[in-house]
């Protein structure tokens, strides 16, 4: 029984005024912004979200850094128009004038400090699954920003919701490069926006071993090649088309750079 | 020596006393022999004080361009040739794709042994400088040797990866990946570890993760949330945000775990 097909895009990081592709008309993206510098494109992706969550001091990094990614604007009026739709976290980062701003501006702010079981990135995760309406879950996709570097337990246990909601597709982009999970139920089409993303890509068994990988569209193919830490892992390879595809027995990270 | 037998198992001793300024540390403890690696990213804070306890420094590649770029601002140097003229690393290896030309000139110029591996596209610049620190290094003095690493984790995700990977492939070596936020160390499965915390420089927050391969009974202590024959995977439960409590912490797994501490105090 041949896997059902997954299909991923990266039509969302196109600009605005480019038409979007069938795919990305379908999608419904939600945005998540962690507590880290924001990626210097940041308001494009914030234009493309139906639902904006900062999780704790997220709230600073748009507070702070969407006026200085848009120096010819008046900051006071970025800020107004980038306000978070709901802030979520246990509230120890953010500033208590950056809560009181976006308060007084409407947003919902969801204390969770009582929780400290789940990471940040965790809840904002399951608040966007359980509160947007979305008639296809497939076609739900959640674009979390500074959710890499930094400490390496925060950027561990963010690669770790991935795996946890893995029915849920959530992407992870810094300004160097975007990751996502290819979970093993499925087979995957992942179509390249040249202009935006590539060359440089990869696949890493995070978590475990693949016994059995197959890719087409990459330079260094994979033909049912086992990969594992501690032996071959796909690094610095190259997308050579507009699409690539992956089959493996093992959940794997697929990552491609972003260009600059 | 940093190995002693108990029961079945031999345990391997860590501690991050590299960290610290060179006069603070214990003249009892075991002189190890340290080896830098800088790779191609922003140096850390605190890479003078790395760069002082190292005997022999590599520079990956563009590695030597901040080196070159970056080191001037961290000391109290009077002007940027004064430290150019000072950090000279003894090797700059790799595929030399990205190092300045006049930066080459000058380390070259300087001394610097420039072992150009261009002809060699199938592994990373760091994997070549691993490799060189084994194949050179004499197997008596292996277990003393202690290889840090600087611009390892952090800017491209498969470079990343690829650097935590070569942690695994030389697993009988120490090998410590650093940044501004955090160290990273492998904790093989073949052995019981004792981790010796230096409080004024790391922690309190720390992480086990099973990268490789998911464990079925990993046990600590020393941590505020101890793990007891727990089980760890991706997708399930792995040790995020811990906090160490005590100046020793044990690990003992029937799986390669990756251990990281926060670091502070090093500006």
């Amino acid at each position: 029984m041949p896997l059902p097909t997954m299909t991923h895009s990266s039509a969302f990081l196109l600009p605005a005024a480019a038409p979007p592709s069938n795919d990305a008309a379908a999608t419904t993206y939600a945005l998540i912004v962690l507590n880290q510098r924001l990626p210097r494109f940041a308001p494009l992706v914030w234009a493309r979200a139906r639902l904006r969550v900062c999780a704790d001091g997220g709230a600073n990094r748009v507070f702070d850094g969407m006026p200085e990614l848009l120096p010819g604007e008046d900051p006071a009026e970025v800020r107004t128009r980038y306000k978070p739709d709901v802030i979520k976290g246990d509230m120890d980062s953010i500033r208590p004038e950056v809560k009181e701003y976006y308060s007084s501006l409407g947003t919902n702010i969801v204390d969770e400090s009582h929780d400290q079981d789940t990471t940040d990135l965790h809840k904002c995760v399951s608040f966007i699954t359980s509160n947007l309406f979305v008639p296809d879950k497939s076609n739900l996709c959640i674009i979390v920003l500074g959710a890499l570097g930094g400490r390496f337990d925060h950027e561990m246990g963010n690669i770790n919701v991935l795996y946890r909601f893995s029915n849920t597709k959530i992407i992870l982009l810094s300004d160097d490069c975007s990751i996502f999970l290819l979970p093993k139920t499925h087979s995957h089409e992942i179509h390249i926006e040249k202009s935006v993303e590539g060359p440089h890509c990869g696949l890493i068994p995070i978590g475990g071993p693949s016994t059995s990988t197959t890719t087409t569209g990459l330079r260094w193919n994979l033909d049912n090649t086992s990969m594992s830490y501690g032996g071959l892992i796909s690094t610095s390879n190259i997308v050579d088309g507009d699409k690539v595809t992956v089959t493996s027995d093992s959940d794997l990270i697929w990552t491609i750079s972003l260009r600059h | 020596m940093l190995w002693r037998t108990v029961r079945s198992m031999d345990v391997m001793m860590h501690s991050s006393s590299f960290l610290l300024p060179k006069m603070h540390q214990s003249a009892n403890k075991p002189v190890k022999n340290y080896a830098l690696v800088v790779l191609n990213q922003h140096l850390p804070r605190f890479m003078p004080r790395l760069w002082a306890q190292a005997n022999l420094r590599i520079c990956a590649d563009g590695g030597a361009n901040r080196i070159f770029d970056e080191m001037f601002q961290m000391t109290n140097d009077e002007d940027k040739k004064s430290t150019r003229n000072r950090y000279i690393p003894e090797i700059i290896e790799g595929d030399m794709d990205s190092i300045r030309p006049e930066v080459k000139l000058f380390y070259s110029s300087q001394g610097s042994k420039i072992s150009d591996k261009s002809h060699n596209q199938e592994t990373t610049d760091l994997h070549k400088c691993i490799s060189r620190l084994h194949r050179y290094t004499p197997d008596h003095e292996k277990p003393n040797l202690c290889v840090l690493v600087t611009g390892a984790l952090g800017g491209r995700f498969d470079h990343e990866a690829a650097n935590i990977n070569v942690l695994y492939l030389f697993s009988e070596m120490r090998i410590i990946l650093l940044s501004d936020d955090c160290l990273i160390r492998l904790l093989p499965k073949t052995h019981r570890h004792e981790l010796y915390i230096e409080s004024s420089v790391e922690g309190p927050h720390c992480g086990l993760f099973p990268v490789g391969a998911p464990s079925t009974s990993t046990t600590t202590t020393g941590l505020k949330w101890n793990l007891s024959e727990s089980k760890m995977r991706f997708g399930s439960m792995i040790s995020t945000s811990n906090i160490v409590q005590s100046e020793k912490v044990t690990v003992q797994s029937d799986a390669d775990l990756l251990w990281t501490i926060s670091l502070r105090n090093l500006a």
